[in-house]
């Protein structure tokens, strides 16, 4: 199912189209150049660590910020010098920012009403919308007697129930716990399917943006260094930031020493590594490996290191091994499964595909 | 539980002491002068005090004054609240000095202040008068317009700040949220921005009224026995008429509205806030 989207030619990727935008904050730049475009339907995530200006950048879309510089277009329109309320964008805010003197049916009907519906019109949608989101039994209650989750629902029936071009959530199950946001997630990435809401999810969870989104966009310091399919970003990360953000994985720094028909090989503080790559010798570069790809059976064409065994951690579907380092370096392997037969202290040989070795340069 | 219900209550042992002998028990023997009659306990002064016209007149004047400078005040109490609480750093600071530091300049003072801008030959008529605005110098001293205008200037912090305490909690995803649901500047104040602060608009009010309902020094210095309030009564009552249960009774008049306002406000707050 996912990725669909991301195969579309380009040109089918232009229902929201970001230009350009800049923006900085007395005199700071929080984001400069921003590029992007959705496709009619899509899910995606903005995934970026603390202060990358996620937020800022959902703000710009929504107009309840103005950019320097800079266009939004959605479905062919430029939004860029139209208020809020006029864009029909919808937002689910961190904090659901749901009316406290208001009913839960009057928060969801207040998109409604403000579009100048009557109170009559507005009762048979309402109560749908809360259906939708199963919360038609509280549709009485004050917002304030709801639990965390409750109204999460109620502040996505309100975004909903306008048939907004397009929705935006700030970190929408950040306030729920572990197992909630879980079953949320699920709920609701099936909603906005079923209606082909064309959503754009904010958060700095890897996991979450994994599970909800057909692509995601990587930001850092307000820049997006790689949009692409979660599959994708995992086997081929861009660059050291996204390696190291999305997923775990091994990493060894070095320098490439010798270069043989697009064989690099870079020499680590554990030896010679070997990886698919044309860069020059001399190159200053950052391995990577994903630990579910490593073995400890090492096959004799693998790339071969020889780690002391810091830790085994037993966690049900896998175990996992970190590797004893003195540096910036980590070693990292899972394996499936319970595994016994490991111990820490325990010296042990890993190995990996000569193809399974990301690398990149780094600067010197 | 007992025991640290009791301990918590001790705390208000000293408080509700003192206001007892300092303010409640003065005040029941002087209400009490008000129903005192040679015989036993009569309403004649009373009777006697809401059919006199001249009364009439200083109790209609009185509501009406409190009653315009509160809604004077929460005009300008009302956007200063907001700008106060979008403020940071040294404005916010400039804020509340401006707020705070006449207070306790005295009331005086200020009407000293007021009366060199105000009179027929003070600033304000020289400006008008030289820009050609009116011939004659405005009568603008010893009016009721004065009157309001000075009350609400001395009584603004007391809007203000209540107002100031509720907007500042005002989530402003709040107003983001009604705007991202397309509602218009005009739908968005009256429907979430008005609604969420009315409690302060209630408090503020309510301190404003009480406060110049009972009001005294400020019409004696700006208009004087011209125009009198019920304050200036009770003090003519007591002090040159030397006629106690007159005093006692426009003193328990008074009472009366300031406990219906403090009612009446906290009821309102009270349904404003059970709908939340
Ligand atoms: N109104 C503002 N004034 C000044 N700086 C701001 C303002 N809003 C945001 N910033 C700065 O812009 C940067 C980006 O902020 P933003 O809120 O967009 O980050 P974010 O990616 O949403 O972070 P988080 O995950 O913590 O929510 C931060 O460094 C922040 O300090
Ligand atoms: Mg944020």
């Amino acid at each position: 199912m996912q990725g669909q989207a991301s195969h579309l030619p380009p040109n089918e990727h232009r229902y929201l189209d970001v230009i350009g935008v800049a923006k900085s904050f007395k005199g700071a730049a929080i984001m400069d150049q921003m590029n992007f475009r959705v496709a009619k339907g899509e899910l995606v995530s903005l995934l970026g660590p603390s202060g990358c200006g996620k937020t800022t950048l959902l703000r710009i879309i929504a107009g309840l910020l103005q950019a320097d510089t800079g266009d939004i277009v959605l479905g062919g329109r430029n939004l860029s010098s139209l208020p809020a309320h006029k864009r029909n964008i919808s937002v689910v805010f961190q904090n659901y920012a749901l009316f406290p003197h208001l009913t839960v049916a009057e928060n969801v009907a207040f998109g409604l009403r403000a579009r100048g519906t009557s109170k009559a019109d507005a009762a048979r949608p309402v109560a749908d919308a809360l259906a939708l989101v199963r919360m038609d039994a509280f549709a009485d209650r004050p917002v304030s007697a709801l639990s965390g989750g409750q109204q999460q629902r109620v502040a996505v029936a309100r975004a909903l129930v306008v048939s907004p071009d397009l929705l935006l959530l700030d970190e929408p199950f950040s306030a729920l716990d572990r197992k909630l946001r879980e079953t949320m997630q699920i709920e609701l990435k099936a909603l906005l399917r079923n209606r082909g809401i064309t959503a754009i999810f904010v958060t700095h969870d890897q996991d979450e943006a994994m599970g909800v989104s057909d692509r995601i966009a990587v930001m850092n310091k307000g820049k997006i260094e790689q949009f692409a399919e979660p599959s994708t970003l995992y086997a081929q990360p861009a660059s050291p930031f996204v390696m190291d953000f999305v997923g775990l994985s091994t990493r060894l720094s070095g320098r490439v020493t010798e270069q043989a028909g697009g064989i690099a090989t870079v020499t680590t503080n554990v030896g010679p590594v070997r990886a698919r790559s044309g860069l020059a010798a001399g190159t200053p570069v950052l391995l990577g490996v994903r630990p579910e790809l490593i073995t400890p059976d090492p096959t004799a064409e693998m790339n071969q290191i020889s780690v002391q065994l810091d830790d085994v951690m037993t966690l049900g579907s896998k175990t996992v091994l970190h590797g004893a380092t003195t540096d910036d370096d980590n070693f990292l392997c899972e394996l499936s499964g319970i595994r016994t037969d490991y111990k820490r202290g325990q010296t042990v040989t890993w190995g990996w595909a000569v193809d399974d070795t990301l690398i990149h340069a780094v600067p010197a | 539980m007992i025991m640290r219900l009791d301990r918590i209550g001790l705390l208000a042992v000293p408080g509700l002491a003192f206001l007892a002998v300092i303010y409640a028990l003065p005040l029941v023997l002087l209400l009490f002068k008000s129903v005192q009659g040679v015989d036993g306990l009569t309403l004649i002064t009373y009777i006697d005090f809401f059919g006199d016209e001249f009364n009439q007149v200083v109790l209609w004047r009185t509501l009406r004054v409190a009653l315009l400078t509160t809604l004077l005040a929460l005009a300008i109490a009302y956007p200063t609240a907001f700008a106060m609480a979008r403020a940071k750093g040294i404005w916010l600071n400039v804020f509340l000095v401006a707020l705070v530091l006449p207070m306790s300049l005295g009331v005086i003072v200020k009407a000293f202040a007021w009366s060199i801008l105000f009179r027929s030959n003070g600033f304000l008529n020289t400006s008008l008068q030289s820009l050609g605005i009116t011939d004659e110098p405005i009568r603008m001293l010893f009016t009721e317009t004065a009157l309001i205008i000075g009350a609400a200037n001395v009584f603004l912090p007391f809007m203000v700040l209540p107002i100031y305490t509720v907007v500042r909690q005002l989530n402003r995803n709040l107003p983001e949220a009604a705007s991202s649901l397309g509602a218009t500047p005009w739908f968005r104040f009256t429907r979430v921005t008005l609604p969420l602060t009315l409690p302060g608009v209630v408090a503020g009010s309510a301190f404003t009224f009480s406060l110049a309902i009972s009001m005294y020094v400020i019409p004696s210095l700006i208009v004087g026995e011209r125009q009198q309030t019920l304050s200036m009564l009770i003090a003519r009552s007591f002090l040159y008429l030397r006629n106690e249960p007159l005093g006692s009774t426009i003193s328990a008049v008074l009472l009366a509205i300031a406990i219906f306002v403090v009612l009446f406000s906290s009821w309102l707050a009270g349904r404003l806030g059970a709908r939340k």
